[in-house]
């Protein structure tokens, strides 16, 4: 008996214990393994944070060559000091996966289509297998090999790599960041190949935007003449970024100008999500002729998806030939955008038409050859594994072309097995944006900002720049191929690689200026410049709105002291509202509204135009506009067909100008709807939709109440994310929308007794949910208030907001 | 007074090695506890002890902690806090409480087969 009492118990014993150090997947929900997890000696109460927690006094670190001190300010931020270069970014990575490892890693593992080795599903795998077909891995290699090749470049990169591999490296489960125990795996060591992976991480959320699949369909659905009505390449709605007429004074490249081959059908592609259409950014600087101090001021404030772990890390570094501070990306090295001692910097995203589809004609099924110049060319065929978590390999053959992966082919969101799409995008080009931003870290002056900038090739951005110096100036680099008219608007045909870019734009003939006479310079994804600029230029669509309102902003202010500009980066104001409500509200016959109807007719009526958090008028205003867009545009929601509906410009604009516009018809009623009759429609359903969300909402209708922003984990995981109160929207230069925000605000004033910075971000320097500093800043950032930023002249230099000291020494391995 | 002799034991022993090993050495230590002592209530002894030691020490970071984290993993769980606790108390229990019965068992089996 008693032999099997213990048998029984030892096999109970041993299975239990097997049973909770495993993960398990229950109904596509991943349970970590309970045992380990919730042990609090080594799980996930590990990553808890205390009170009082600092990081280590003294560390031996195996790779540097002289001791190296690390102050943290009350932010956590990090304020390096090295004795050289290696050392610095040695200490950059081991300092930024102290506090940043799990996102990095995450983030590359989705730039290169690996998710599905830690989540597995089906999403996650068409996930992983559009990153691969997109070529973002065969854009990372080529960035890699001009890091190996440049000798400055390859020290910084490897440094950078071995920072955060011997931080990996004194990892035991009981350290590991939360993220792992969660999802029940392991960081591997850390590659340069993973910074490269970075960058095109970078370019794909700023430089992958295009229309071409849906102008092509619209091309052959509504004709030439429709396509130019409803999306013009420049709407000009008000000032470029540079406007300076006449100014061009260079021989631009000429190529031929063959008429472009366009596949006038529809395309069989479901495409596949583009970045966010409302990725904008704002920046601008003001001359020493307009600020109260004298000095040039500088503003930058990037919106991007916000996300927890923070986007950005901040932080100080300090070396011989070096002190640089502002943020950067964890998993690059340097900072992107910030300040030094002599200059400061900020971008916005540069818009332009970076991308191409041609189509691909295959000999036969097989796809090992495609049809280019008259001949039969073979395609190089790669075979992409996936180790998809829990489940057996997933292989899938993506054939490479001269324009480069064929991304939509049958086996991937198409059906027609003779033809392919292949992707042609400026990030697949070898490029040098960490030699650029080296260089911009430690520039000092305008002409060593200018050449810094010759290196940047992608993703394009504006940079705008001010110096201690007195200079203020903006320029939009990076690498445009020059295209003929029209080209990259519509799908191309493969075939002939006549229709390729033959050429790119030297850097010297891209646009900039430097010391307008107005007084200051400023880009928020607007038109880039005036119609004299001798190259043609397109994109998916250009901003309308926040330009206006900052040029109008700046233009009026003098005196400008850093608060205004803080104010501006925080301004509330809704131009498109101001530009179409009044219109709108004239549309409805108010004397025959009631009920709710009216109550919704005199809030918008006396609206102040500002989308304040506590705004009821910006609630109803964005309800209306959000239902009526579809309504409008119910032509582009045909099932199988992509297309892209007009911007919101143009739709006002069409509103106002052309009422009786076919498109404004409502297909699916028998009368023939006008702008007033869908306005008038689109106004009850707004008004019904209003009246139910105050039912659910204990009659809140408050702006922040019902935009219900949010800041979303990487994981999506909704117990992660911290919700936050604030006005603001898109097309506002508040951009903060429910998901989609300012990531940074930064404000510096260079002034000669020394540069000042205020600065904020939603989040906090810590990854870990467990720590404070997860999300500390938050509460700041919503209310629109800033930081000081402790730019730290030396080691030793004292300061209240020193809260501790750490030394990095060298250590033998 | 047996029972809690062996309930102690567990406690210290449990705690000392996992500073060193992982989470299942609780199962050695409630094993160990089971083989020594073989109360009358040995599954009992092993859930108490390790459910007791790991509700502690998760009482105490909790007082010290800086951040919400437990809230969050709660509701990952779709729990509360409270139940989370709970959960992993019993998760600790059970393993600690069939733990002890084995070593118990063990020890039963030597007393027939060698005395």
């Amino acid at each position: 008996m008693k032999v099997v009492k213990f048998s029984i118990s030892l096999v109970v014993t041993v299975g239990l214990i097997l049973f909770l150090n495993n993960g398990w997947t229950i109904k596509n929900i991943p349970i970590p393994p309970l045992g380990k997890f919730l042990d609090p000696f080594h799980g996930f109460w590990q990553n808890i944070e205390s009170e009082d927690q600092t990081f280590a006094g003294q560390l031996d670190i195996p790779g540097l060559k002289a001791p190296v001190t690390v102050r943290f300010d009350s932010l956590m931020i990090p304020h390096i000091f090295a004795q050289n270069d290696d050392d610095l970014y040695l200490a950059q990575g081991y300092i930024t996966a102290y506090h940043r490892l799990w996102q990095m890693e995450f983030q590359t593992h989705a730039a290169a289509g690996r998710v599905s080795e830690i989540i597995s599903n089906d999403a996650v795998l068409n996930y992983d297998r559009s990153q691969r077909r997109l070529g973002m891995a065969y854009g990372a290699t080529r960035a890699l090999k001009f890091m190996e090749s440049d000798s400055v470049i390859s020290h910084c990169v490897n440094k950078y790599t071995e920072g955060i591999n011997r931080y990996i490296e004194s990892l035991d489960y009981d350290d590991l960041p939360f993220e792992y125990k969660l999802l029940d795996y392991a960081p591997e060591p850390w590659t340069p190949f993973k910074c490269a992976l970075q960058s095109k991480n970078l370019a794909q959320t700023l430089n992958m935007g295009d229309k071409d699949i849906e102008m092509t369909n619209a091309l052959k659905l509504f004709g030439k003449e429709v396509v130019d009505l409803l999306y013009p390449d420049d709407e000009k709605p008000g000032d470029p970024i540079v406007d300076n007429p006449g100014g061009w004074k260079f021989k631009p490249l000429s190529i031929d100008t063959v008429a472009l081959a366009i596949p006038a059908e529809l395309i069989n592609v479901k495409k596949l999500p583009g970045p966010d259409p409302t990725t904008g950014s704002n920046n601008w600087a003001v001359a020493g002729s307009k600020t109260a101090t004298g000095s040039p001021m500088l503003s930058g404030d990037p919106h991007l998806t916000l996300s927890l772990p923070s986007i950005w890390y901040a932080i100080q570094l300090h070396a011989p030939g070096i002190n640089v501070m502002g943020v950067s990306l964890p998993g690059a090295p340097g900072i992107i955008i910030g300040f030094n001692d002599s200059i400061a910097w900020s971008m916005t995203n540069a818009q332009r038409d970076l991308v191409d589809w041609y189509k691909i004609q295959f000999e036969d099924q097989r796809k090992d050859k495609y049809m280019l110049d008259g001949k039969w060319i073979p395609t190089e065929k790669v075979v992409e594994a996936f180790k998809v978590k829990g489940r057996p390999v997933y292989y899938d053959t993506v054939c490479y072309t001269y324009w480069g992966p064929v991304t939509y082919d049958e086996t991937f969101q198409s059906d027609n097995d003779l033809s392919g799409y292949a992707f042609r995008w400026i990030a697949h080009e070898q490029t040098e944006e960490v030699l650029a931003l080296y260089k911009l870290n430690r520039a000092k002056n305008h002409g060593d900002y200018m050449d810094a900038l010759n290196h940047f090739g992608s993703p394009a951005q504006n940079f705008v720049f001010a110096s201690v110096s007195g200079d203020i100036a903006m320029r939009i680099q990076g690498k445009f191929p020059v295209r003929r008219k029209e080209e990259g608007k519509f799908v191309l045909d493969g075939s002939k690689s006549s229709n390729g870019w033959q050429a790119f734009i030297p850097n010297e003939q891209n646009v900039a200026y430097k010391n307008p006479a107005r007084g200051f310079v400023s880009s928020a994804n607007q038109y880039p410049v005036d119609a004299t600029y001798p190259y043609y230029i397109t994109a998916t669509s250009y901003e309308a709105y926040r330009n206006r309102r900052i040029n109008d902003v700046l233009g009026k202010a003098s005196s400008i002291q850093p608060q205004d500009l803080m104010r501006l980066q925080l301004d509330n104001y809704n131009l498109k509202a101001a530009e179409s409500l009044p219109y709108f509200l004239s549309q409805l016959d108010s004397t025959k509204l009631q009920g709710a109807e009216l109550t919704t007719f005199m809030t918008l009526k006396n609206w102040d135009y500002y989308n304040n958090a506590e705004s009821v008028g910006a609630s109803y205003y964005e309800a209306w506009w959000d239902i009526l867009m579809p309504m409008l545009w119910d032509e582009m929601s045909k099932e199988g067909v992509e297309l892209q509906r007009p911007t919101t410009y143009q739709t006002i604009r069409l509103l106002k100008e052309q009422p009786a516009l076919s498109f404004f018809d409502i297909q699916e009623t028998s009368e023939k709807e006008t702008a007033k009759e869908v306005l008038r429609q689109s106004f009850s359903k707004a008004v019904k939709h209003m009246e139910e969300f105050k039912v659910e909402h204990d009659n809140k209708v408050d702006w922040a109440t019902y935009k219900g922003s949010y800041i979303g984990h990487l994981t999506r995981n909704k117990a992660l994310s911290v919700p936050v109160t604030t006005g603001g929207n898109h097309d506002i230069v508040n951009a903060h929308s429910t998901t989609h925000g300012p990531s940074w605000r930064m404000v510096v004033s260079l002034e000669k007794s020394g540069v000042k910075t205020w600065a904020t971000y939603p989040g906090g320097q810590s990854g870990n949910p467990g720590s404070k500093h997860y999300d500390d800043m938050i509460d700041r950032w919503t209310k629109g208030q800033y930081f000081q930023m402790l730019f730290l002249p030396n080691a030793d230099s004292k300061n209240p907001r020193v809260m501790t000291s750490t030394t990095l020494n060298p250590a033998s391995k | 007074m047996k029972i809690a002799v062996q309930f102690v034991f567990i406690i210290v022993v449990a705690f000392v090695l996992e500073l060193f090993l992982p989470w299942w050495s609780i199962a050695v230590a409630a094993f160990a506890g089971g083989l020594i002592f073989n109360s009358k209530a040995n599954f009992l002894a092993g859930f108490i002890a390790i459910a007791f030691l790991w509700t502690v020490k998760a009482l105490l970071i909790e007082s010290n902690a800086a951040a919400t984290l437990t809230d969050r993993v709660a509701s990952i769980f779709m729990l509360n806090k409270p139940l989370l606790f709970l959960v992993m108390a019993l998760i600790g229990g059970l393993v600690g409480g069939f733990a002890a019965m084995t070593g118990a068992a063990l020890q039963g089996n030597k007393r027939r087969n060698y005395y």
